[in-house]
């Protein structure tokens, strides 16, 4: 079992607690007949893990004076660029030429390793050829090559001719080198006929799509499938002859408009037809029959796919991870079982990435903004949780009777059963106020194996977070009046007492936690343990109030009160400590 | 309170009560307030958190999300293809920070097992979105499932900011109305659209192949689901458990069986415990998407090899694999490396033994038809039946628009197997689907026929439906009703169409495959052309009633009165079962 280094987890305040401890129970939606046992947050619980966050990932708002996590949080894009390159992408490129780098950056289909883009030496036949003027002017091919794996796309069957543009050629090329007809080609081409022969084009087209339907339509890769489709329905809505059959204005329903469903996609969910109108207008829009409409038969003799595994090694199919990490490929047909081959795999365009600003969802306050400048990583503004709330940090106390005599403890041991073990909480002020803690566990942890928790100190105050060079005057102060006198002597000469903090420094208070984990052994015809139910946490909620000077920008609010009254703040949540795991069997 | 009226009035014109979606929601309202909990950190946030001002609104991106047991996917509406795809997986349920999935990232771990997870299917059960069982469900960590990989999606690959966009989504029509709800709560809460529009899986295949009829055959992954839909019409459904996590666990069973440490115990002790796994999911899903097959010939026991290609279609292509599989080729042996079992090995099998999971999944051929339960029918026989079970027109429509689509799609030959085992028993029974000697005895005394089913005769391409057959529908499947009744709505249509300008005839009354780009990219035309889904819900309309709904149960007895939907409503099978339905929602 791997040791466990003690943490701590922050539930942001906007889940909603009363519905986490337990399952869903439809007979109950009204919490008020839960008791206080309800109400403790149950760390264990399946939804828990979805509000849970470590201090470093918590933002927070000054003018709300609240936490927020990314849940909570609202998010503006401030810069589009892709993580190869690291060039900046317009926002207005986001649409039209998607999620993806069009340079030429491409990830390895087999590792994800970066791929680079080399030429392809074609072995001379004749040894004059050799000389390097020769040789420069020899037409060169050139491939995508991965340093890590050493996959080339030309085990796909993939070459280009130029060095660049990569991107923009690899869309016209299939696996194997069948060159292809991209949707805006095909868009062109079918301009131009209908330019050039008018009609009688137009009909010739629609006798080579109707060929090329008998055929099977076998080579229509989805991107034209789909744009056919597109093609194809938007001339039946819009055609002519139709002429009051209502599918004309069907561009003037709303989407979001209710009326409009009934009449189009689902005629007949009531049973019976409205609008006696709606009837006429149903026979308007015909199916696609051709191909050139989008209508597609799929060839569902596969056998040569399945001799092609046959003759094919395990290692010769792609992992699902693998074909999970393919972007859609919209140049082939519906590939369904072919996808398998490692020949069927394409290189990946790196996915583009964003810097966020982040906001306030109540008050619209920004409280992060990264520097615009793609290549830094640092923000103008950040306003991290860290610096309102105190940190927690665990440390395991080796006191005399508990773990024995001279029993050091080790960071990750596994916790004893049954014996009672101490944990030291130091809390540590961030903020220029002092700080009043209260704290809430309770006796037992939730779960199957409860344990005995006691909080010895629950309440305590914290001196706040002073200059750093008052600090250090202060400090040699108190280290020549003996303070701190615990820092300097060992732990286990010193006695737990209830009610007093175990230590205080200039803005911080460590306490005390005594522990009794519970035993696992399970009982008779009990489910085996989950997955780190092992782990002793326990659920806290912590309170923490200050007071401020009132005035600054809270002046305008504060209207009739007296300037120099100070002003009480509060902020609750629940947070879990994890202590350690506790031995088994 | 006018709650749900007020939301779908406003809006327009009076829908139809099924379509209003305002009416139902989880009962677990996020408005809940922990009594505990002090009131400055329960704030819940205000409604109008993310900016209600239609200037901050993202108008022109309409963001069309499909759910599916084991994936989302997402992307704008007009795109050819969703820009994203997320799986469910276990590492979402970990929290934030913890990153013991990646770490371990070499595949020899044995840590699942480890794991101990215990409860049903908690072998697969992380890797899914939910479980159509609703008394197990945790609707809210559906929820948070749901809201956790849409956040994951909108971040990786649709780069957008958090300005509320209209959404559609594309849900099975089979899900349960809790579940939707649970999905609906999550959606509008957290990531605040204006709107949310629904659409079923079926229709969207059906407009992404350009037809307005088809069959949808959904090799899915939790069950197989036909589906009749007739003029974008869902008119009948049939589902089997035969799927692909079935096709997953007989992988497993597979390769369990030729672990070498297996191998030895084999002999004293087979034990069959289905809880018990040597393999991880991972590995075995793994390996069944890679190395499984099927084999395309009718697989009759007895018969030899050769010479049985299918009835119709490649049978040519057909005799050759079947002479493939009878050379000395047959005896080519796969290796497989394993990882995830006690001391990683590499097994070697049989290839012929690669195509054992998919026949044991989908055709179990070697019982008898009466030997299965409704829901667990082979497949060919559950295509045939749901054809069966159409009137005479709808099926002529329908067998001619098959439509396969779902993960198992993707096994090769299966998609051809059941096309040619369907055909072939469509040439064996025709369409009188009672077999034994009663119906002999009726096939042969033309006079124990009713009128109902030479009235059929007259119109239906191919054979005759006798009332028995249609006694015994009406018996089995509750939709039966709806389809009969509808039968006579289609019929004016039908003339309608054959009216209308447009004379080319329609393909009917043979069996054909078409091929539709996929439900999302289906969903992603019908919002490009505007047309308007089976429901859309506003954000107001369903918070509002959702607060209301929960403290108000005589509002909501009320309301049932009308629009036939009860408090009981997120339970199926209230008074009024008969008669409602939310879009295809409130059919099953
Ligand atoms: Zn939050
Ligand atoms: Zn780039
Ligand atoms: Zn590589
Ligand atoms: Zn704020």
């Amino acid at each position: 079992m791997a040791p466990l280094n003690p943490y701590t987890y922050i539930q942001c305040p906007c889940s909603d607690s009363a519905s986490l401890g337990r399952p869903s129970d439809a007979t109950s939606p009204t919490s008020a007949e839960a008791d206080d046992e309800d109400n403790t947050f149950d760390p264990r619980a399946p939804r828990a893990n979805f509000s849970l966050y470590p201090l470093e990932y918590l933002l927070y708002c000054e003018d709300c004076h609240q936490i927020r996590c990314p849940r909570c949080i609202a998010e503006e894009i401030a810069t589009y660029f892709c993580p190869s390159c690291l060039f900046e992408v317009p926002s207005s490129n986001l649409k039209s030429e998607g999620n993806r780098c069009t340079r030429s950056c491409f990830q390895c289909p087999i590792c994800i390793g970066p791929l680079s883009v080399t030429s392809i030496e074609t072995p001379p036949s004749d040894p004059n050829l050799l000389a390097p003027d020769r040789a420069a002017t020899q037409h060169s091919t050139y491939s995508l090559i991965c340093s890590y794996c050493n996959w080339s796309s030309t085990e796909i069957g993939i070459q280009f001719d130029k060095p660049n543009s990569i991107h923009a050629q690899l869309a016209k090329i299939r696996n194997g080198g069948a060159s292809r007809l991209t949707a805006k080609e095909r868009k062109e081409r079918r301009k131009e006929l209908s330019h050039r022969g008018g009609e009688a084009a137009v009909a010739a087209a629609a006798a080579a799509a109707a060929a090329s339907e008998t055929s099977g339509g076998q080579d229509m890769d989805l991107e034209t499938q789909f744009a056919n489709l597109k093609l194809f329905y938007n001339s039946q809505l819009a055609d002519p002859n139709a002429g009051d059959n209502g599918f004309s204005s069907l561009g003037d329903l709303g989407f979001s408009s209710p009326s409009s469903l009934s009449r189009i996609m689902n005629l007949y969910t009531g049973g019976k037809l409205h609008d006696p109108r709606a009837k006429s207008k149903l026979g308007a829009m015909r199916e696609a029959i051709t191909a050139d409409e989008g209508l597609l038969e799929p060839d569902l003799d596969e056998s040569s796919l399945i001799s092609q595994l046959h003759r094919s090694d395990f290692l010769d199919t792609a992992s699902s991870t693998q074909v999970c990490s393919q972007p859609p490929n919209l140049g082939e047909p519906h590939l369904h079982g072919a996808a398998r081959f490692n020949s069927s795999l394409r290189p990946a365009p790196y996915l583009l990435r964003t810097k966020r600003s982040k906001r306030c969802p109540v008050c619209r306050h920004i409280i992060s903004k990264p520097e615009a400048k793609v290549q830094t990583t640092r923000f103008r503004i950040r306003l991290v949780a860290g610096s309102y709330i105190p940190s927690i940090s665990i440390r395991r106390l080796n006191l005399p009777g508990s773990n024995g005599p001279g029993a050091p403890a080790i960071l990750g041991d596994l916790l004893e059963p049954l014996k009672p073990v101490h944990f030291l909480l130091t809390f540590k002020n961030p903020i220029f106020e002092s700080l009043k803690v209260t704290l809430g566990a309770p006796a037992k942890t939730p779960g199957r194996f409860p344990s005995k928790v006691t909080v010895l100190c629950p309440q305590f105050d914290i001196d706040a977070n002073t200059d750093v060079w008052d600090e250090a005057l202060k400090d040699n102060d108190r280290e020549s009046s003996g303070r701190s006198r615990r820092r300097a002597g060992t732990e286990s000469q010193f006695q737990v007492e209830v009610g007093k903090i175990w230590e205080r420094g200039r803005n911080w208070v460590s306490i005390v936690v005594e522990v009794v984990p519970a035993s696992l052994k399970l009982e008779q015809g009990q489910d085996l343990l989950k997955e780190d139910e092992d782990v002793l946490e326990i659920p806290m909620f912590v309170r923490i109030e200050w007071e401020v000077e009132n005035g600054g920008d809270d002046a305008t609010t504060g209207s009739g009160r007296d300037k120099d009254q100070k002003e009480k703040r509060e902020l609750a949540y629940w947070c879990v400590l994890g202590l350690g795991r506790i031995k088994q069997g | 309170m006018s709650g749900l009226g007020s939301g779908a009035v406003a809006a327009g014109s009076t829908p139809l009560p099924h379509r209003s979606v305002a009416n139902i929601r989880s009962p677990h309202t996020s408005s809940n307030v922990n009594p505990s909990t002090p009131a400055s950190s329960s704030r819940p946030l205000p409604s109008s958190s993310f900016g209600s001002p239609s200037s901050l609104r993202a108008d022109e991106d309409i963001l069309i999300l499909e759910l599916g047991t084991r994936k989302l996917q997402i992307g704008f509406a007009g795109d050819a293809c969703p820009r994203g795809t997320v799986w469910f997986t276990p590492s979402q349920l970990r929290r934030v920070g913890d990153f013991r999935d990646w770490s371990s990232e070499s595949k020899t771990n044995v840590d699942w097992k480890t794991k101990k997870v215990t409860g049903e299917r908690w072998w697969s059960r992380d890797h899914e979105l939910w479980e159509y069982d609703v008394r197990e469900a945790d609707l809210g960590l559906i929820g948070d499932k749901v809201e956790r990989a849409l956040r994951e999606a909108l971040t990786r690959y649709m780069l957008i900011d958090s300005r509320p966009r209209r959404m559609v989504c594309v849900l099975p029509s089979g899900l349960p109305l809790p579940m939707l709800s649970a999905v609906l709560d999550s959606l509008f809460s957290r990531l605040q659209p204006p709107t949310v529009s629904l659409l079923s899986l079926p229709v969207a295949l059906t407009v992404g192949a350009g037809v307005r009829s088809s069959l949808i055959v959904d090799l899915g992954w939790r069950e197989t689901v036909i589906t009749s839909v007739c003029e974008f019409r869902e008119v009948n459904t049939s589902r089997s458990v035969r799927g692909g996590r079935l096709l997953v666990e007989q992988t497993h069973k597979l390769l369990a069986k030729h672990l070498p440490e297996n191998q030895k115990k084999k002999a004293d002790n087979t034990s069959d415990n289905a809880e018990d796994y040597d393999l991880s999911f991972e590995e075995c899903n793994d390996i069944a998407t890679r190395m499984v097959w099927c084999k395309p010939h009718l697989s009759s026991p007895a018969a030899p090899k050769s010479g049985k290609g299918l009835p119709t279609l490649h049978e040519q292509d057909e005799s050759d694999v079947a002479a493939a599989g009878s050379s000395t080729e047959a005896l080519k042996t796969v290796r497989i490396p394993l990882r995830s079992c006690r001391s990683p090995t590499t097994i070697e099998l049989p290839w012929e033994a690669l195509a054992e999971p998919s026949e044991n999944t989908f055709f179990d051929s070697q019982y008898t038809e009466s030997s299965f339960d409704d829901h667990e029918l082979p497949l060919p026989l559950l295509v045939y039946r749901s054809l069966l079970h159409l009137p005479l027109d709808v099926r002529a429509l329908c067998m001619s628009r098959i439509i396969f689509t779902g993960g198992c799609a993707s096994v090769l030959g299966l998609r051809g197997r059941i096309f040619g085992e369907v055909s072939k028993l469509i040439e064996e029974r025709g369409w009188d689907g009672v077999q034994g000697k009663g119906a002999d005895q009726m096939r042969a005394n033309p006079k124990l026929r009713g009128k109902k089913g030479s009235r059929q005769a007259s119109s239906g391409p191919k054979g005759v439906t006798s009332p028995s057959e249609a006694v015994e529908n009406r018996e089995q499947d509750g939709v039966w009703h709806d389809a009969a009744n509808t039968t006579h709505d289609v019929c004016p249509v039908e003339e309608q169409l054959k009216r209308g300008q447009d004379t080319r005839p329609r393909v009917q009354g043979r069996m054909r495959a078409i091929e539709s780009v996929g439900a999302w990219s289906g969903a992603s035309l019908i919002a490009h052309l505007k047309a308007a889904p089976v429901s859309t819900i506003e954000r107001e309309a369903w918070l509002q009633y959702g607060a209301a709904g929960a403290s108000k149960p005589s509002e909501v007895d009320q309301k049932s009165a009308r629009q036939s939907l009860g408090p009981g409503g997120l339970i199926r099978g209230s008074a009024a079962s008969n008669s409602w339905t939310l879009g295809v929602w409130g059919m099953n």
